[in-house]
């Protein structure tokens, strides 16, 4: 039997992309596509939007990974924190803020594979969730609002109609909660 | 605005969520300070624990391969031309013109250079210029975004609005501030004397004789200031506001003189 080929890691697939290595482009891909795409469509509400998104982040990480400092942090961190910023900017340009708080309006997403799904399922996915289920529901209210609708603490004050103020300290305290919940683990697991 | 002021805007910051003109004043903060963007980094780390709890879902094949392919198309945008390599040519006949054509070539040569650096200088100018317009073009968005804003808020049910009328520290200046029932407050200066280095201006919430300050902010060169703010829940009702001109990053008691004051 031959021995188990060990995984390349995400650093060293970014060093790869930066010395203009397409496959490990490819690799970065296959692993993250269906984390970010799930998170696209989560905020965009449109596999069309979603999916070029997606395709302006991967060409943005062949351009810029060159940037990427790991003392800074993880690859899922800079992957995820591209694709979002570029989701929001995007969702805020199209001004699609009515149709995400249309209830029951999101567009039905393509299964993902049982495999894909298997792996996303997982351990990561059941730690956050598990985390946000302890949070109160008024702080997890404002940090989904802001994180997947991209709505600013103002614009959640008055959607909530709670006092501004109110609403800053529910953020602060839901995130530094989310923060002591994830602890180590979120480093355990690649986030 | 102290460090702290700063540090606690910055789980906002990581959810995106501070309004624009918080964000941009976090934003030149960070710049300039290697902690806070320590901190930075550790809440983004804990907000991208945030993307799991979207369910994940496959991309269209087309996506992948539209990415490899625009990638193969850089790569070979920009690939060192293939160079053929040079062979020196035979002597022959014309070999007596050689030194001509030296001298010609050589003229050739130093009139390229000339003419590489005069357009490299005007390539200079035009990307100055198209930067300050650009520059020019991000300030006025972030004003017409801020005066949305304040529109919005000056329009909303419940809100109000104060006149903040100058002191002979600066004549012909004026502001006002605008808040909503929840205490979102937005101030616009006009006419402001330009602060000294080291300076900034400072709202104040004034009810009886306790003094709350609020941020600070700097005009810009027309004397033109935008500010948000929160006004504290004491002074909601029946306040004073006031503007002094105090050390850069503000003071917890008021220091400098009043250039602006609304009516009691």
């Amino acid at each position: 039997m031959q021995p188990e080929e060990a995984q390349i890691t995400d650093v060293e697939l970014l060093k790869a992309i930066v010395r203009e290595d397409e496959t490990a482009l490819a690799e970065l891909y296959d692993r993250y596509r269906v984390i970010l795409f799930g998170l696209l469509v989560r905020i965009l509400n449109s596999r069309e939007e979603a999916e070029d998104i997606l395709q302006e982040v991967f060409l943005q990480v062949w351009r810029r990974a060159a940037d990427f400092d790991e003392n800074r942090g993880r690859v899922f961190t800079w992957l995820v924190t591209l694709a979002r910023s570029r989701g929001i900017d995007r969702l805020r340009s199209l001004a699609a803020r009515e149709r995400v708080a249309q209830a029951g309006a999101r567009e039905a997403g393509e299964e993902v594979s049982d495999a894909v799904a298997d792996a996303f399922r997982s351990e990561q996915r059941g730690l956050i969730t598990s985390a946000l289920a302890q949070l109160p529901d008024e702080q997890k209210r404002a940090l989904m609002l802001a994180y997947f609708d991209g709505l600013t603490q103002s614009e959640i004050a008055a959607k909530l109609d709670a006092p501004l103020g109110t609403v800053k300290t529910r953020m602060r305290s839901g995130l530094s909660k989310l923060r002591e919940l994830l602890g180590n683990k979120s480093a355990s697991f690649g986030f | 605005m102290t460090h702290n002021d700063y540090k606690e805007m910055i789980p906002a910051h990581a959810l995106s969520a501070l309004d624009a003109a918080e964000d941009r004043v976090l934003k030149e903060h960070l710049a300039g300070c290697e902690e806070c963007r320590h901190e930075l980094d550790d809440w983004l780390t804990t907000t991208a624990g945030l993307a799991l709890d979207a369910p994940p879902l496959e991309p269209s094949a087309h996506v992948r391969q539209q990415i490899l392919a625009q990638v193969h198309e850089i790569k070979v945008e920009v690939a060192p031309s293939k160079v053929l390599p040079f062979v020196a040519p035979k002597k022959s006949v014309w070999s007596s013109f050689g030194s001509l054509g030296a001298i010609a070539a050589a003229l050739l040569f130093v009139g390229l250079i000339v003419y590489v650096v005069l357009l490299w200088r005007e390539n200079r100018a035009i990307r100055l210029q198209v930067e300050s317009v650009v520059a020019e073009n991000n300030r006025i968005k972030q004003d017409l975004e801020f005066k949305n804003q304040w529109t919005q808020l000056s329009s909303a049910p419940g809100s109000k609005m104060s006149e903040l009328n100058a002191t002979p520290m600066a004549p012909g200046a004026t502001a006002k501030l605008a808040f909503d029932k929840t205490g979102h407050a937005m101030l616009m200066t006009r006419g402001l004397p330009k602060a000294p280095e080291g300076k900034q201006y400072q709202l104040w919430f004034i009810v009886g004789n306790e003094k709350m300050p609020g941020k600070t902010f700097s005009p810009d060169a027309g004397g033109s200031g935008m500010l948000m703010d929160q006004v504290p829940s004491s002074a909601m009702d029946s306040a004073v506001f006031a503007i002094t001109l105090e050390p850069t990053g503000g003071v917890k008691a008021p220091t400098g003189q009043i250039y602006l004051v609304s009516r009691s």
